[in-house]
């Protein structure tokens, strides 16, 4: 269960940082939020989430 | 004057690099586990920065700024693939790193041939590393001396300026292998994440007054810089296709590159190796200060002849204190360094542990495989300045088919660590074929039919002859033994 989740957010993420994900964002959002490049927002706060999420994983599986 | 303190400050930097480098092995007896796995007792710290900083290249102090100021967006795909680049190695490094103690293992190509029980496999693996390393190589060092020569203004020849940086490198791989590497790597990846930020907050405070007001104004003036999938060289938008396809392949190729997958087998526990790649993503945040150096080059006159020399260019041009001009030639030093040690060390210590001695099965005693490994760093090194020094063809295609084949490592190590039914003949096979389909991509990329990244077709051609022809085979009695012995504590999670 723990594996499978962690490969869904996986899928989830790779289709975030490219097309259709971001390609999504690109056509709807504005140019800029909080002062910098939406795209340029939207790739650190993938690196930023996985981060916590593999994180997660990692204690979950500590625990085990 | 200005020049002198620019060299001065550059001259302390690379006596420090020698002094640690080679003071990092002291104390401790000489031997191959010592000098090419730091008898795998390195800790988070060293593990941490031998990973960031190796990743950190030349290219990331000149070819990301140049990426983000001439194609904008498109410069956001090397940190959108390092949110997953470095996953595989969570669950790949463990297992690896577990063989390697139990069986003495050095090298990624030794454990995938003694699990198929096929040497050639070494032999194939050490080639394409050799080939991939030296052009790559031979770039950090242009890299490096074309730094030193635009800021002394040439007074320092880029020849000249490579010949001093690799001398520095060569001191310290020579003294002390993976250790000088580590701590050397520590220290230069500390300098470079501070100079990135401190350039990267400074350049456009200076030239637009804050970051928000570089990217206010750069909406208004050119608005198709910040929209993905940004532009291409040409300055034409990019296709989707080809920015999705190389984020997917970079993910693939990441973790298998050898001089970082070489690492599980240096650490000191599995929990050292997961941990390194829990904290890598915080290094991936550092590049965030690269690209706003070369977006704060955007509509600066006059532009520089190519956009690789864009943070040069703005440094010499805006006429900064010398000071901060020697420290940025120091940071881009160190940059190519952190990289260029890895490889050379990686490259030599393969050429010898996979190609004479696992391929060849030629034995060396402990001895003079060491002091092989030590002549063939000597031997890289000169080759590559050779080929920096003296190749005017494109480096940059011989790089691009390398990296297209290294990335073909990847279904080779799954295989070799999770696959009990994939057989020596199938690894082999798909090496071959996906190498030569993606080499075949990037030399004529017009045969492609849709416009995607030549490493994704060979990864394609990859898994599926690997497939194929281990499902045509039969695969080894040893198979479950080996499989078994590399899931240890991770079995029945």
């Amino acid at each position: 269960m723990r594996n499978l989740a962690f490969f869904l957010y996986a899928l989830v993420c790779l289709a975030a940082i490219t097309w259709p994900g971001l390609g999504w964002l690109t056509a709807r959002a504005p140019a800029l939020v909080l002062g910098v490049p939406t795209s340029l927002a939207w790739n650190v706060g993938w690196v930023v989430l996985t981060f916590f999420v593999l994180g997660a994983y990692h204690l979950t599986g500590r625990r085990r | 004057m200005s020049g002198a303190i620019v060299v001065s400050v550059c001259a302390v930097y690379l006596l420090a690099c020698v002094a640690l480098g080679t003071l990092s092995s002291r104390g401790k007896a000489a031997s191959t586990s010592l000098y090419v796995a730091g008898d795998r007792g390195l800790g988070l710290l060293l593990m941490y920065f031998i990973t960031g900083a190796t990743i950190f290249s030349a290219f990331a102090f000149l070819g990301l700024p140049g990426w983000a100021y001439s194609r904008g967006a498109a410069a956001f795909y090397i940190l959108g693939y390092g949110a997953l680049g470095f996953v595989p190695f969570y669950f790949l490094g463990p297992r690896a790193a577990r063989l390697g103690r139990a069986r003495g293992f050095v090298t990624q190509a030794e454990m995938i041939a003694a699990r198929f029980e096929t040497p050639a496999l070494a032999g194939v693996m050490a080639l394409v590393s050799a080939v991939a390393f030296v052009p790559y190589l031979a770039l950090q060092m242009k890299g490096a001396g074309l730094v030193l020569e635009t800021v002394t203004d040439g007074a320092v020849p880029e020849a000249l300026g490579a010949a001093i940086v690799y001398g520095v490198v060569l001191v310290y791989v020579l003294k002390s292998g993976v250790l000088g590497v580590g701590w050397t790597n520590t220290f230069q990846g500390v300098f470079m994440i501070a100079l990135a930020w401190g350039l990267g907050l400074y350049l456009p405070a200076l030239r637009h007054g804050s970051v928000t007001a570089m990217f206010e104004e750069i909406a208004a003036s050119r608005p198709e810089l910040l929209a993905a999938p940004g532009l291409t060289s040409s300055g034409e938008p990019w296709h989707w296709a080809e920015y999705s396809s190389a984020v997917i392949v970079s993910i693939i190729g990441f973790s298998a590159w050898p001089h970082l997958f070489m690492k599980a087998f240096t650490a000191k526990s599995d929990e050292t190796l997961r941990r390194t790649v829990l904290l890598y993503p915080t290094f991936q945040i550092f590049l965030v200060p690269l690209f706003l150096i070369g977006f704060a080059g955007v509509g600066f006159a006059p532009a520089p002849d190519q956009a690789d020399q864009i943070l040069p260019h703005l440094l010499m041009r805006l006429e900064l204190s010398p000071w901060l001009v020697g420290l940025f030639c120091a940071g881009a030093l160190a940059a190519s360094m952190s990289s260029g040690d890895a490889m050379l060390h990686a490259v030599a210590s393969i050429t010898v542990r996979d190609g004479w001695v696992t391929a060849l099965s030629r034995r060396l005693s402990p001895d003079r495989e060491l002091g092989a490994i030590r002549a063939l760093v000597a031997l890289y090194l000169v080759v590559a300045y050779g080929v920096a020094i003296l190749y005017d063809g494109s480096l940059v295609f011989l790089l691009l088919s390398a990296y297209g084949a290294v990335v073909q490592f990847m279904p080779a190590l799954i295989a070799c660590l999770y696959v009990e039914r994939a057989t020596g003949a199938g690894v082999l096979a798909g090496l071959l074929g996906g190498s030569a389909l993606t080499v075949l991509f990037v030399a004529f990329p017009e045969l492609r039919p849709l416009p995607i990244h030549a490493g994704l077709y060979g990864v394609t051609l990859n898994v599926a002859l690997l497939a194929g022809v281990s499902a045509l085979g039969r695969p080894r009695a040893s198979s479950q033994t080996f499989l078994r012995e590399a899931a240890g504590a991770d079995a029945g999670q």
